[in-house]
């Protein structure tokens, strides 16, 4: 009797669904594919006729289960008369991601790619500070509509869409990326939206492509300063200590910028005295200057001097400024794009930044700490070996 | 119903079921922020991307590898890889086998291990996950219906983007959104708002960094992160109980990012996520 409840249950699932993600800015279309019955009903989630497999599907009851293992997501959804209401969930790389979904019986519709969008479009997206250009690609395939939207470092894979009229949506929907493209013909110009995921939504207009290049290459890597690295500040009873300094001349010299409110720093102290107490006499030196919240020497040196001595830390620590990046890029204009707590600066004897090395993995981390902490052994017996200048 | 009016009703829905807290004055917290933050429980304990699943996050620079023995990466018992970026495109190799990667989408390694490539082009980070490790839910202050606050965000004098770790310690652009001004439990305050690209760069939100008398005495040291959600209204809700630690309160796979200037509160926030604090007490507490 159950069996017979459930197999008329997942024999009604099978067939063609118009699948919806409700965004904030509005409705993302895609179809799904169900077909088989009981333990061997499988689907296809799909935009226009592009689809890939769900990894899994699982009826139980009311309730539909789809999974797409690759991409740790799925689409819970119980049926609500003839049609599925549920949420898309996806683990994000910061926190779970959740978008409500909704399926019923049937295929959207298929739509043409009309003359006046066919072809390729020079769009600008406008960020929150000035405009990155984007290629839109509108064109008939087996499907329908068809398109893709390409940036700089390549393209956001197969869309499919509508028009009605003077408007055009694109969508894509694979499980992992969320993406969808309105737009409306206005004169020449198409303005339109770029929804990504639940809530943002990236105004755009774009015109027909020229044929000159658009896209321009990526950022180039930032490349650090190479002159002799500097610092002048003071130590936990005031005194002036600087990177000039004779204990510092010709030696190989390792800078821990770090802060007492940061875990992973805590993780680093150690590892450091370490390396400090076994190369010291081959000419190895060691600084650390502490990033603090207050900005009150009295208040900031105490906590400093607290982890110096939890730690046992026989180099100099310095009070440096205060734990925000303005502050920490305007102490050590040297280095670019400094963001990270712990950073460590590996300085040869020439004074020079050879290697700057952002966060720190901690023993929690196992093969990767002992990794790290190798590299680190490398790195500094290496300048070691370096000849005084 | 037009093209892309579509399922209007059931966003004005979903937004209204956002905007409750506001004025509410019940201290249980809104079914829908305890729904999120067991969700929240549930993705540290079972996520492939759970900060507890992380094993390393370091940049591409000029090619990583993975895999057993010496690799930059150390993977036991998984065969060599290497990830390299060329004109902005990641790449994966493996033996004769080269397959693009793809920004914010995880790739698999084998075995227990998969591949996140954030970041910008060129400055491209790549976060390694294993098996998670044992996770420790998080706990919060008790629910504070006043700390649900309607603001309106105004925009920067002069829009720029600054670079900056984003909560999953990679690094990012973020672009100035401007500030929202408040007062919590009579104290004013201002703080600076930033839009922080997502693990793609499209998916983009407002956050806010903030400290305030609870970090390092009760919450965690460097500050908490709060996203700014929007109103039907056009305004936002900065609700501090949705307030969380950044990942390197977790792990220290992650580097912890910089305060933010100006964003801390001369007041007692005491809602949102709790810190159980490892660190030296300070002075006069």
């Amino acid at each position: 009797m159950i069996a017979t409840l459930l197999l008329a249950a997942t024999t009604a699932l099978a067939g063609p669904w118009r699948g919806a993600l409700d965004l904030a800015g509005g409705t993302l279309k895609f179809g799904i594919e169900l077909e088989g019955a009981g333990a061997s009903l499988r689907g296809r989630l799909c935009n226009g006729n592009v689809c890939d497999a769900f990894s899994a599907v699982t009826v139980r009851g009311d309730s539909v289960l789809l999974e797409l293992a690759d991409y740790a997501a799925s689409i819970a959804a119980i049926r609500r008369g003839d049609s599925l209401v549920g949420m898309y969930r996806n683990v994000g790389s910061k926190g779970p991601r959740s978008i409500p979904f909704r399926a019923a019986p049937g295929r959207w519709p298929r739509a043409e790619a009309p003359a006046w969008l066919a072809g390729q479009w020079d769009a600008q997206f406008e960020g929150g500070f000035g405009t990155s250009p984007r290629v839109l690609v509108f064109d008939k395939g087996p499907g329908g509509l068809q398109g893709t939207v390409i940036g700089n470092t390549g393209d956001y894979s197969h869309f499919a869409g509508e028009v009605v009229r003077d408007s055009v949506a694109l969508y894509r929907f694979d499980g992992s990326f969320v993406y969808m493209l309105t737009a409306r013909l206005v004169g020449d110009t198409l303005r339109g939206t770029f929804h990504a995921g639940l809530r943002a939504q990236t105004p755009f207009t774009a015109i027909r492509s020229t044929g000159k290049p658009h896209l321009t290459p990526p950022t180039e890597v930032t490349k650090a300063d190479s002159a002799p690295f500097t610092f002048a500040f003071p130590d936990l009873d005031g005194r002036m200590v600087r990177s000039d300094d004779p204990r510092f001349r010709g030696k190989v010299l390792l800078v821990d910028i770090f802060g007492t409110w940061c875990p992973t720093c805590h993780e680093a102290a150690p590892v450091l005295t370490e390396l400090y107490r076994t190369r010291k006499t081959r000419g190895l030196e060691m600084v650390g200057l502490a990033y603090e919240v207050s900005g009150d020497p009295a208040v900031d040196g105490a906590l400093v001097r607290r982890y110096r001595d939890k730690f046992g830390i026989p180099f100099p620590l310095l009070l440096a400024g205060v734990s925000d990046v303005d502050a920490a890029a305007a102490t050590l204009p040297q280095l670019q794009g400094f963001t990270a707590f712990p950073t460590t600066l590996f300085i040869g004897r020439d004074g020079r930044v050879r290697k700057v090395h952002a966060g720190f993995y901690g023993p929690a981390t196992g093969a990767q700490h002992t990794a790290l902490v190798q590299e680190f052994r490398r790195t500094l017996d290496a300048l070691l070996a370096e000849p005084a200048p | 119903m037009s093209l892309l009016s579509a399922g209007r009703a059931t966003i004005l829905g979903l937004l209204l079921l956002v905007a409750a807290p506001i004025g509410a004055r019940a201290q249980q917290a809104p079914a829908e922020l305890s729904r999120a933050r067991e969700e929240y429980a549930r993705w540290l304990a079972t996520a492939p991307t759970s900060p507890y699943a992380a094993q390393a996050l370091l940049p591409v620079g000029t090619g990583i590898s993975l895999g057993a023995g010496d690799a930059d990466v150390v993977l036991p018992g998984i065969a060599r890889s290497t990830i390299s970026e060329k004109n902005g495109a990641l790449a994966l190799e493996r033996g004769e086998t080269r397959t693009p990667l793809v920004r914010g989408r995880l790739a698999s390694l084998g075995g227990p291990y998969r591949v996140l490539a954030t970041g910008l082009p060129g400055r491209t980070t790549v976060t390694v996950f294993g098996a998670p490790r044992e996770a420790k839910p998080p706990t919060y202050f008790p629910y504070a219906a006043d700390a649900a606050l309607k603001v309106t965000l105004t925009p920067p004098a002069a829009p720029r983007l600054v670079p900056l770790l984003g909560p999953d310690g990679t690094e990012l652009r973020a672009a100035e959104a401007g500030t929202v001004s408040a007062s919590w439990r009579g104290q004013p305050f201002k703080l600076t708002v930033r839009r922080l690209p997502g693990a793609t760069e499209d998916e983009s939100e407002l956050q806010v960094f903030f400290r305030d008398r609870t970090s390092a005495r009760g919450s965690y040291d460097g500050g908490r992160f709060v996203e700014l959600l929007p109103q039907p209204d056009g305004t936002y809700l900065l609700d501090f109980n949705r307030a969380r630690s950044p990942f390197c309160a977790y792990s220290s796979v992650f580097p912890c990012p910089a305060p933010w200037p100006g964003n801390t509160l001369d007041a007692e926030v005491a809602a949102g996520e709790k810190y159980e604090r490892k660190l030296p007490t300070a002075p006069g507490t």
